[in-house]
Protein backbone atom coordinates (compact mmCIF):
# COMPACT_ATOMS: atom_id res chain seq x y z
CA UNK A 1 0.00 0.00 0.00
CA UNK A 2 1.17 3.15 -1.11
CA UNK A 3 1.87 6.02 1.47
CA UNK A 4 -0.79 8.05 -0.39
CA UNK A 5 -3.19 5.27 0.06
CA UNK A 6 -2.36 4.59 3.40
CA UNK A 7 -2.85 8.11 4.61
CA UNK A 8 -6.22 8.33 2.83
CA UNK A 9 -7.37 5.12 4.73
CA UNK A 10 -6.04 6.40 8.19
CA UNK A 11 -8.04 9.90 7.42
CA UNK A 12 -11.52 7.35 6.50
CA UNK A 13 -10.82 5.26 9.58
CA UNK A 14 -10.46 8.11 11.78
CA UNK A 15 -13.92 10.07 10.55
CA UNK A 16 -15.60 6.53 10.74
CA UNK A 17 -14.52 6.39 14.72
CA UNK A 18 -15.36 9.81 15.07
CA UNK A 19 -18.96 9.12 13.87
CA UNK A 20 -19.33 5.60 15.63
CA UNK A 21 -18.08 7.58 18.74
CA UNK A 22 -20.65 10.32 18.28
CA UNK A 23 -23.38 7.64 17.45
CA UNK A 24 -22.75 6.01 21.06
CA UNK A 25 -22.40 9.10 22.53
CA UNK A 26 -26.08 10.39 21.17
CA UNK A 27 -26.92 7.18 22.44
CA UNK A 28 -25.77 7.36 26.10
CA UNK A 29 -25.86 10.47 27.25
CA UNK A 30 -28.61 12.14 28.95
CA UNK A 31 -30.95 15.22 27.80
CA UNK A 32 -31.44 16.44 24.31
CA UNK A 33 -28.73 19.40 25.03
CA UNK A 34 -25.47 16.68 25.75
CA UNK A 35 -26.98 14.91 23.17
CA UNK A 36 -27.06 17.32 20.70
CA UNK A 37 -23.10 18.18 21.38
CA UNK A 38 -22.68 14.55 19.94
CA UNK A 39 -24.84 15.11 17.14
CA UNK A 40 -22.84 18.28 16.33
CA UNK A 41 -19.45 16.84 16.24
CA UNK A 42 -20.77 14.39 13.51
CA UNK A 43 -21.73 16.84 11.52
CA UNK A 44 -18.62 18.56 11.63
CA UNK A 45 -15.19 16.65 12.98
CA UNK A 46 -16.10 13.18 10.71
CA UNK A 47 -17.66 14.61 8.09
CA UNK A 48 -14.63 17.16 7.56
CA UNK A 49 -12.05 13.30 7.33
CA UNK A 50 -14.20 11.53 5.81
CA UNK A 51 -14.92 14.23 3.32
CA UNK A 52 -10.68 15.20 2.98
CA UNK A 53 -10.28 11.43 2.56
CA UNK A 54 -12.63 11.45 -0.68
CA UNK A 55 -11.53 14.33 -2.01
CA UNK A 56 -7.95 13.92 -1.82
CA UNK A 57 -8.50 10.13 -3.22
CA UNK A 58 -10.80 11.78 -5.95
CA UNK A 59 -8.24 14.70 -6.90
CA UNK A 60 -5.08 13.81 -6.29
CA UNK A 61 -3.10 11.13 -8.41
CA UNK A 62 0.17 9.57 -9.00
CA UNK A 63 3.26 11.73 -9.66
CA UNK A 64 1.05 14.47 -7.16
CA UNK A 65 -1.22 15.40 -10.23
CA UNK A 66 -3.94 17.37 -9.29
CA UNK A 67 -7.63 16.71 -11.53
CA UNK A 68 -10.19 18.10 -10.31
CA UNK A 69 -13.41 15.81 -11.14
CA UNK A 70 -16.65 16.42 -10.86
CA UNK A 71 -17.26 13.80 -8.47
CA UNK A 72 -14.61 15.22 -6.07
CA UNK A 73 -16.72 18.56 -6.29
CA UNK A 74 -19.38 16.97 -5.55
CA UNK A 75 -18.28 15.71 -2.31
CA UNK A 76 -16.66 19.04 -1.53
CA UNK A 77 -19.80 20.76 -1.93
CA UNK A 78 -21.69 18.14 0.17
CA UNK A 79 -18.98 17.93 2.87
CA UNK A 80 -18.82 21.62 3.35
CA UNK A 81 -22.94 22.21 3.39
CA UNK A 82 -22.84 19.94 6.16
CA UNK A 83 -19.78 21.54 8.01
CA UNK A 84 -20.92 25.16 7.47
CA UNK A 85 -24.54 24.49 7.98
CA UNK A 86 -25.58 22.09 10.42
CA UNK A 87 -24.38 24.20 13.22
CA UNK A 88 -27.29 26.27 12.17
CA UNK A 89 -29.88 23.46 12.67
CA UNK A 90 -28.31 22.62 15.92
CA UNK A 91 -28.64 26.05 17.41
CA UNK A 92 -32.18 25.99 16.58
CA UNK A 93 -32.70 22.69 17.97
CA UNK A 94 -31.47 23.98 21.13
CA UNK A 95 -33.07 27.08 21.33
CA UNK A 96 -36.34 25.07 20.91
CA UNK A 97 -35.03 22.11 23.36
CA UNK A 98 -34.54 25.03 25.51
CA UNK A 99 -37.91 26.91 24.91
CA UNK A 100 -39.97 23.38 25.58
CA UNK A 101 -38.61 22.86 29.02
CA UNK A 102 -38.11 26.25 30.09
CA UNK A 103 -40.40 28.68 28.93
CA UNK A 104 -37.63 32.29 28.05
CA UNK A 105 -34.44 31.15 25.81
CA UNK A 106 -32.86 34.09 28.14
CA UNK A 107 -30.53 33.08 31.30
CA UNK A 108 -32.70 33.31 34.22
CA UNK A 109 -31.16 34.96 37.21
CA UNK A 110 -30.34 31.43 39.25
CA UNK A 111 -28.55 30.08 36.18
CA UNK A 112 -26.33 33.27 35.76
CA UNK A 113 -25.41 32.71 39.52
CA UNK A 114 -24.01 29.92 39.12
CA UNK A 115 -22.52 30.43 35.84
CA UNK A 116 -24.03 27.46 33.96
CA UNK B 1 -14.78 -5.45 -0.67
CA UNK B 2 -12.64 -2.56 -0.61
CA UNK B 3 -12.03 0.18 2.37
CA UNK B 4 -15.14 2.57 1.12
CA UNK B 5 -17.34 -0.15 1.47
CA UNK B 6 -16.61 -1.45 4.80
CA UNK B 7 -16.35 2.50 6.08
CA UNK B 8 -20.03 2.72 4.19
CA UNK B 9 -20.73 -0.47 6.43
CA UNK B 10 -19.92 0.88 9.61
CA UNK B 11 -21.58 4.47 8.89
CA UNK B 12 -24.79 2.64 8.19
CA UNK B 13 -24.28 0.47 11.38
CA UNK B 14 -23.93 3.49 13.07
CA UNK B 15 -27.33 4.39 12.60
CA UNK B 16 -28.98 1.56 14.85
CA UNK B 17 -28.31 3.46 17.88
CA UNK B 18 -29.60 6.89 16.85
CA UNK B 19 -32.97 4.81 15.25
CA UNK B 20 -33.25 3.00 19.68
CA UNK B 21 -32.99 7.46 20.37
CA UNK B 22 -35.75 8.07 18.08
CA UNK B 23 -37.78 5.54 19.27
CA UNK B 24 -37.28 5.59 23.03
CA UNK B 25 -36.19 9.39 23.44
CA UNK B 26 -38.50 12.84 24.22
CA UNK B 27 -39.07 14.68 20.95
CA UNK B 28 -36.35 16.71 21.22
CA UNK B 29 -33.88 13.59 22.15
CA UNK B 30 -35.53 12.22 18.85
CA UNK B 31 -34.49 15.50 16.84
CA UNK B 32 -31.08 15.11 17.73
CA UNK B 33 -30.78 11.75 16.86
CA UNK B 34 -32.49 12.35 13.65
CA UNK B 35 -29.95 14.62 12.55
CA UNK B 36 -26.79 12.36 12.96
CA UNK B 37 -29.05 10.04 10.92
CA UNK B 38 -28.98 12.16 8.81
CA UNK B 39 -24.99 12.96 8.11
CA UNK B 40 -24.15 9.23 8.60
CA UNK B 41 -26.56 8.39 5.82
CA UNK B 42 -24.97 11.33 3.67
CA UNK B 43 -21.52 10.11 4.65
CA UNK B 44 -22.30 6.13 4.01
CA UNK B 45 -23.70 7.88 0.01
CA UNK B 46 -20.56 8.85 -0.34
CA UNK B 47 -18.20 6.17 1.07
CA UNK B 48 -20.48 4.16 -1.70
CA UNK B 49 -20.55 6.07 -4.45
CA UNK B 50 -16.17 5.58 -4.14
CA UNK B 51 -16.27 1.89 -3.03
CA UNK B 52 -18.17 1.22 -6.34
CA UNK B 53 -16.43 3.68 -8.28
CA UNK B 54 -19.87 5.01 -9.71
CA UNK B 55 -19.39 9.06 -10.19
CA UNK B 56 -22.72 10.10 -10.75
CA UNK B 57 -23.58 8.22 -7.51
CA UNK B 58 -22.10 11.86 -5.47
CA UNK B 59 -24.90 13.80 -6.84
CA UNK B 60 -27.25 11.49 -4.61
CA UNK B 61 -25.06 12.36 -1.48
CA UNK B 62 -24.91 15.88 -2.27
CA UNK B 63 -29.01 16.21 -2.58
CA UNK B 64 -29.54 13.99 0.76
CA UNK B 65 -27.09 16.76 2.42
CA UNK B 66 -29.30 19.64 1.22
CA UNK B 67 -32.49 17.63 1.88
CA UNK B 68 -31.57 16.20 5.51
CA UNK B 69 -30.65 20.06 6.16
CA UNK B 70 -34.02 21.70 5.38
CA UNK B 71 -36.06 18.43 6.95
CA UNK B 72 -33.85 18.93 10.33
CA UNK B 73 -35.33 23.08 9.54
CA UNK B 74 -38.50 21.68 9.52
CA UNK B 75 -38.88 18.65 12.13
CA UNK B 76 -37.30 21.61 14.73
CA UNK B 77 -40.01 24.40 13.89
CA UNK B 78 -42.73 22.08 14.22
CA UNK B 79 -41.51 20.41 17.47
CA UNK B 80 -41.56 24.62 19.12
CA UNK B 81 -44.93 24.36 18.39
CA UNK B 82 -45.81 21.14 20.67
CA UNK B 83 -45.74 23.17 24.01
Amino acid sequence: MSPFNLAVTALLAAGVACEVLCALGVLVMRGPFQKLHYASAGTTVGAFFIGLAIVARETLHAGGAVEVSAGGLEVLAAVCFMFLLGPAVTILTARTARRLEHEPVEITPAELERGS
Amino acid sequence: MNVYLIAATALIAAIAPCLVVCARGSVMEAIAALELCGTLTTLALICLAEGFHRQAYFGVALVCSVLVWIGGLVFVRFAGRLK
